[in-house]
């Protein structure tokens, strides 16, 4: 967790869908591991709110350093689901 | 020949992996893409994106005249589908639920499998049939079968069974391209969509280009020394599991991955007997005249010496039962992989 300045956060809050009630979502799947390339705008990972799925673009290009929520766990609306490293 | 396309193809990336669905949709986007006769119809396809997330994403980038929602009759759109393979264009139809197979038997198994010989090679249906199959997450009778050996028994039709996203790209681009109708038979087990968890075996590295895996070659998932299990689908992965579990007890298995039940490799089957001794079939489908059947005599014909013992674990023949004990019950589990595999052990 050191040095997380120049690391850049992916959140998911604009990504929530509008109609949802609830706050909780579950991470289904990672596209990437960590380590891994990623290009701004791809689909790193995908979330589920109430069945639907939800896919989280990387927000830069570069490296995913750090994933904090991983497959099958919760978490809630605005969480921060991984760490990027910019290229 | 697999692990070969496998290497030249994952040194193009770094990190990617796709779930099954995601990658069928890869391909199916880049064979739209070049070629404007490819389209795709079927129940929930265009806006619901596939009840198995089969389609998803499609309609925003090809729009309604390419990925196409149809009435809920598969007599005439499966037949539709048909006509216009015989005109020249390249259709995908999909039938939802593999089960629904029977109101448009006619056009299955009378136009799109036999219309190229009956006019003497004058039409060719250049069409993919894809279903969605399989059990394990209590759907009852009607939604849970895999009919894998009704569609392979009929000539006219190729069947692709793929079992990890690497291969379903790879089948599906060769479906596309195939001037021969294919029913491509897709697990909705192996999906990876968040309502119906996929084992962790689906999920694969994918490439981003376009490749193909050519039909009839059959995939060794595991090596092994002793026993030779042959399966297809999602129990690829329940019998990479029982393999795992049986190393501990010093039982070495090799896992052979149909990948296609038309062609069938029986040449990849023999060899591994050849080596093993030893037999395990596996399958979801039905026990009797089914696939299981078919893979022993295939064995038995041509290497009779090479088996010293056979086992085979299939659904007994009754329906599936709706209620979650029961249909763990004739659904094959990994327990009852181990447990064939120490019968025909045993047997020695």
């Amino acid at each position: 967790m050191s040095g997380t300045d120049d690391r850049v956060a992916v959140e998911t809050s604009d990504r929530w869908p509008d109609d949802a009630d609830e706050d909780v979502g579950v991470v289904v799947n990672w596209f990437v591991a960590e380590g891994g390339h990623v290009e701004e705008g791809d689909a790193i990972c995908e979330f589920q709110v109430e069945k639907v799925s939800v896919d989280v673009p990387a927000p830069v290009t570069g490296t995913l350093a750090e994933i904090t929520i991983g497959e099958d766990e919760e978490f809630e609306r605005g969480d921060r689901l991984a760490w990027i490293r910019p290229a | 020949m697999a692990q070969q396309e496998k290497d030249d193809a994952s040194g193009q990336q770094t990190g990617r992996s796709l779930t099954m669905s995601r990658a069928m949709v890869e391909a199916i986007a880049h064979e739209m893409r070049e070629d404007d006769e490819v389209f795709y119809m079927g129940e929930d396809v265009a806006d619901y994106g596939g009840i198995f997330d089969s389609t998803e994403g499609l309609l925003d980038e090809f729009g309604r005249d390419r990925i196409m929602d149809v009435p809920i009759s598969e007599t005439a759109y499966l037949g539709a589908a048909v006509g216009a393979a015989q005109e020249g264009m390249r259709p995908i139809a999909e039938l939802m639920f593999v089960d629904f197979f029977g109101v448009a038997m006619d056009q299955i198994y009378n136009q799109l499998a036999k219309n190229t010989y009956m006019s003497g090679g004058s039409v060719n249906v250049p069409m993919v049939l894809t279903a969605a199959v399989g059990g394990t997450y209590n759907d009852a009778a009607q939604h849970s079968q895999t009919l894998y050996g009704t569609f392979a028994h009929l000539p006219g039709m190729k069947v692709v069974v793929p079992s990890t996203a690497y291969d379903a790209k790879g089948l599906m681009h060769n479906a596309i391209r195939d001037d021969d109708p294919v029913v491509y038979m897709f697990h909705k087990r192996l999906m990876g969509i968040g309502w119906l968890p996929a084992p962790d075996g689906p999920k694969t590295g994918v490439p981003e280009d376009d490749y193909t895996i050519p039909f009839g070659s059959a995939d060794i998932k595991r090596e092994g020394a002793d026993v030779t299990v042959v399966t297809l689908g999602l129990h690829v992965h329940r019998a990479l599991e029982a393999a795992a579990d049986l190393a501990d007890d010093g039982i070495d298995v090799e896992v052979v991955d149909l990948r296609t039940l038309v062609p069938l490799d029986t040449d990849t089957i023999r060899d591994s007997v050849a080596k093993t001794g030893h037999l395990v079939v596996v399958d979801e489908d039905y026990r009797s005249y089914g696939v299981t059947g078919e893979i022993i005599a295939s064995v038995a014909e041509a290497g009779l010496d090479d088996l010293e013992a056979v086992e085979r674990v299939a659904l007994p023949d009754v329906p599936i039962p709706y209620a979650r004990p029961m249909e763990d019950e004739v659904v094959p589990g990994t327990d009852d992989i181990v447990a064939a595999v120490r019968a025909a052990q045993g047997d020695e």
